[in-house]
């Protein structure tokens, strides 16, 4: 391995010589490099708050703020999961089935407009552990059969999403249980009880990730597997504890995104995936693992929404606004990663 | 829970169940087509899914009126697949012989023409709903393809429009939720809004955004557009129901539930709930019970010669059928019939609902 790795190694530097004297590099150069690069995230967010304020003043009101908020709290609980399995080098798909699924179990099980259930909080507790049942079970797929997350994982998608449909019966039902509703009606201080879930699930997450062994031994999985493996890391219980936490988070997810719209249909999540991998890319986590965290997800996370909502505010043709999204993700992820020390892109 | 394992276990065909069944089908098959023509038509149902709510209705009113005629009714469900739906049809045509009525929604636009080919050489009678080429004409396959029925989108489009500039009394801002960019029905829906919108001039259209046919990407957007426009959002106009509930979700989390009047278009329960408690203004719905009924009693009664397809004029042949409005005014009597109750339609008035031919 060594040996192979060597001259591949000088080959790079010969390239990194050669493409600092592009625009990116050399921007990043002039302001002092990887530190600065670290903070490139939080710049994007800056600049785009400011510019969209310049533009509309209504940006900054705090009934705005609290709506940016509140329409963060689902895809940053959902890519608090995805953190950790992106950070280890893996890819969890399955987020919109493991959604779909916990919104499908926290509303039959609550009162509805489709059977007599009425369990009300224990539908929720339900809801979280079918969610972390789907994670556990993508980690034993990958761990004992041996399948790559991508494939593993994808199978879970369908797998929760025909669940869904089939328990649904196809159609949207709705969540009549009043308390669980209050999560998306009632106020804190100003933020919806949702604001609040998710910020509860970031302060968890970034608590596992800094503060715990399994934080640490899923950061060395993700820079190398094999050097954690030498070091003791149980690496097989590491990725499926973390997929399990995964789905934890998802089951939250679904939760409250059955609580803001008051009902659940298989396709509640919908468009989910992308939001979330997205959001975890363009706070800086890389996509090849052990680099990055929550703290950049938060950042991530906030700067799709305000992205979101900025072009709402400018009144920017829905036509197009996909192709701004777009190009935003190539540019955050150009500015917050040193690609110059990439050895191979894939 | 029941259910699940039983059709896990007929899943599982032994070889000697499927040669069985094969030397069955089979001897169905050679058995002489004169011995089944005496018998009475076979009533045939082919839709897209059981498990959309949509169909589920569908099914029910073809039931309601195969009970009312005293025959038997098959409903044959394609998944989403068109080549199963296809070969369902055909198998169907094959064990009756020809004897048969079917009504059909095509699972996708290409499928009409083997359909009605197959039952056209069968010398069964068929209507087909919602899906057909452009280039495939009842009057081609006299008289076996009696009648295609579709729903005018210009019109939904435009009917909810003005309910909704007039509940908020004819004039201000309103936004717009359209579907995805390029489906025909989002076309067509739009079409209609920006026909009623000429004819208003003191309503103002302040944004017109995408939200994909989906209640969760309504919710989102109708937060942001709630930033932008505020109070002068007087009304919401939607391109279908769930992106209105969508909708509906996002100003009950600002308190505005019932004080924004929102419109959209199929009638699922959610709206027309919502309808009753005057959160939206209306819904329109092209009434799956009459389809599923109506489109059997026009082909049965070509098949019993009731009358003659082939001196039938053009506007019963290809028709855009009438939508129901379920509003303010109608909704308790619609929910007591409808929902609560099965719906009475008169099947004999085979033509009550043709509001003109389908435009080219």
């Amino acid at each position: 391995m060594t040996i192979s790795t060597e001259p591949l190694k000088s080959v790079s530097d010969i390239e990194r010589t050669t493409l600092m004297t592009l625009l990116p590099g050399r921007i990043a150069a002039l302001f002092g490099g990887r530190r600065w690069r670290s903070l490139a995230p939080l710049a994007v967010l800056i600049a785009l708050c400011v510019l969209i304020t310049i533009a509309n003043p209504n940006f900054i009101e705090l009934r705005n703020l609290v709506r940016v908020a509140n329409s963060a709290a689902v895809p940053l609980t959902l890519a608090m999961g995805l953190t950790f399995i992106i950070l280890m080098g893996s890819i969890d798909l399955s987020v919109e089935g493991t959604l779909s699924v916990a919104a499908m179990v926290v509303v039959l099980l609550a009162a509805n407009d489709s059977n007599g259930n009425d369990y009300g909080w224990l539908a929720v507790l339900a809801a979280i552990a079918a969610g972390t049942a789907m994670g556990l079970v993508s980690g034993l797929v990958q761990t004992v059969l041996r399948i790559p997350s991508f494939m593993a994982t994808l199978g879970m998608w369908f797998i929760g999403l025909g669940l869904s449909v089939y328990m649904l019966g196809g159609s949207a039902i709705r969540l009549n249980d009043a308390s669980i509703r209050e999560l998306a009606l009632t106020r804190l201080l100003g933020l919806p009880l949702a604001v609040w879930v998710a910020a509860g699930a970031f302060l968890v997450a970034a608590i596992i990730q800094y503060y715990t062994r399994l934080g640490r031994h899923i950061l060395a999985i993700g820079g190398d597997e094999d050097v954690a493996k030498l070091s003791g890391v149980n690496v097989a219980r590491v990725r499926v504890t973390a997929f399990a936490l995964a789905g934890f988070f998802f089951g939250i997810a679904g939760v409250l995104a059955a609580a803001q719209l008051g009902q659940s249909h298989a396709v509640i999540g919908d468009g989910r995936l992308f939001a979330a991998v997205t959001a975890v890319v363009v706070g800086g986590t890389a996509l090849t693992g052990g680099e990055g965290g929550v703290v950049n997800t938060l950042i991530g996370v906030l700067i799709v929404t305000v992205l979101a909502n900025g072009m709402i505010l400018l009144g920017i043709s829905p036509y197009i606004q996909q192709t701004v999204q777009g190009l935003m993700i190539i540019a955050a992820v150009a500015l917050s990663l040193d690609r110059m020390r990439l050895k191979i892109v894939k | 829970m029941k259910d699940r394992t039983i059709s896990t276990r007929s899943g599982m065909v032994t070889r000697r169940t499927l040669m069985m069944g094969a030397t069955a089908g089979v001897a169905a098959l050679a058995m002489p087509k004169v011995l089944r023509a005496q018998d009475n038509p076979t009533l045939v149902t082919s839709i897209r899914s059981l498990s959309n709510p949509y169909h589920a209705v569908w099914k029910t009113g073809a039931e309601a009126y195969a009970k009312a005629v005293g025959l038997e009714h098959v409903t044959l469900v394609s998944e989403g697949n068109s080549e199963k739906g296809i070969a369902d049809i055909k198998a169907m045509l094959a064990k009756t012989g020809g004897n048969m009525v079917l009504n059909s929604d095509p699972n996708d636009t290409p499928d009409a023409r083997p359909i009605v080919e197959a039952c056209a050489k069968a010398g069964a009678y068929v209507v087909t709903q919602w899906n057909k080429p452009p280039d495939l004409h009842p009057k081609d396959f006299n008289p076996n393809y009696v009648s295609h029925i579709e729903f005018d989108g210009i019109s939904s489009g435009k009917t909810i429009a003005e309910i909704l500039f007039k509940t908020i009394g004819g004039k201000g801002g309103i936004v717009a939720l359209g579907g995805l960019i390029s489906t025909t029905a989002a076309i067509e829906r739009k079409k209609g809004l920006d026909e009623a919108l000429a004819a208003n001039p003191d309503i103002k259209l302040l944004d017109f955004q995408v939200a994909n046919w989906k209640s969760t990407e309504a919710f989102d957007l109708m937060g942001n557009l709630l930033t932008r426009f505020g109070d002068d959002i007087k009304g919401i106009w939607a391109a279908n129901d769930d992106m209105g509930s969508g909708a509906l979700e996002a100003l009950r989390a600002e308190n505005l539930a019932g004080k924004v009047p929102i419109v959209g278009v199929d009638g699922i329960k959610t709206a027309v709930d919502a309808v009753r408690t005057g959160e939206f203004a209306c819904t329109v719905t092209s009434d799956p019970f009459w389809q599923g009924g109506m489109g059997l009693a026009i082909g049965y009664n070509a098949k019993i010669g009731k009358f003659d397809p082939t001196k039938e004029p053009p506007e019963h042949r290809e028709f855009y059928g009438k939508a129901v409005l379920i509003s303010r005014d109608n909704v308790e009597e619609y929910y007591k019939t409808n929902v609560e109750a099965q719906p009475t339609v008169d099947w004999n008035d085979l033509w009550g609902r043709v509001t003109g031919a389908i435009r080219t």
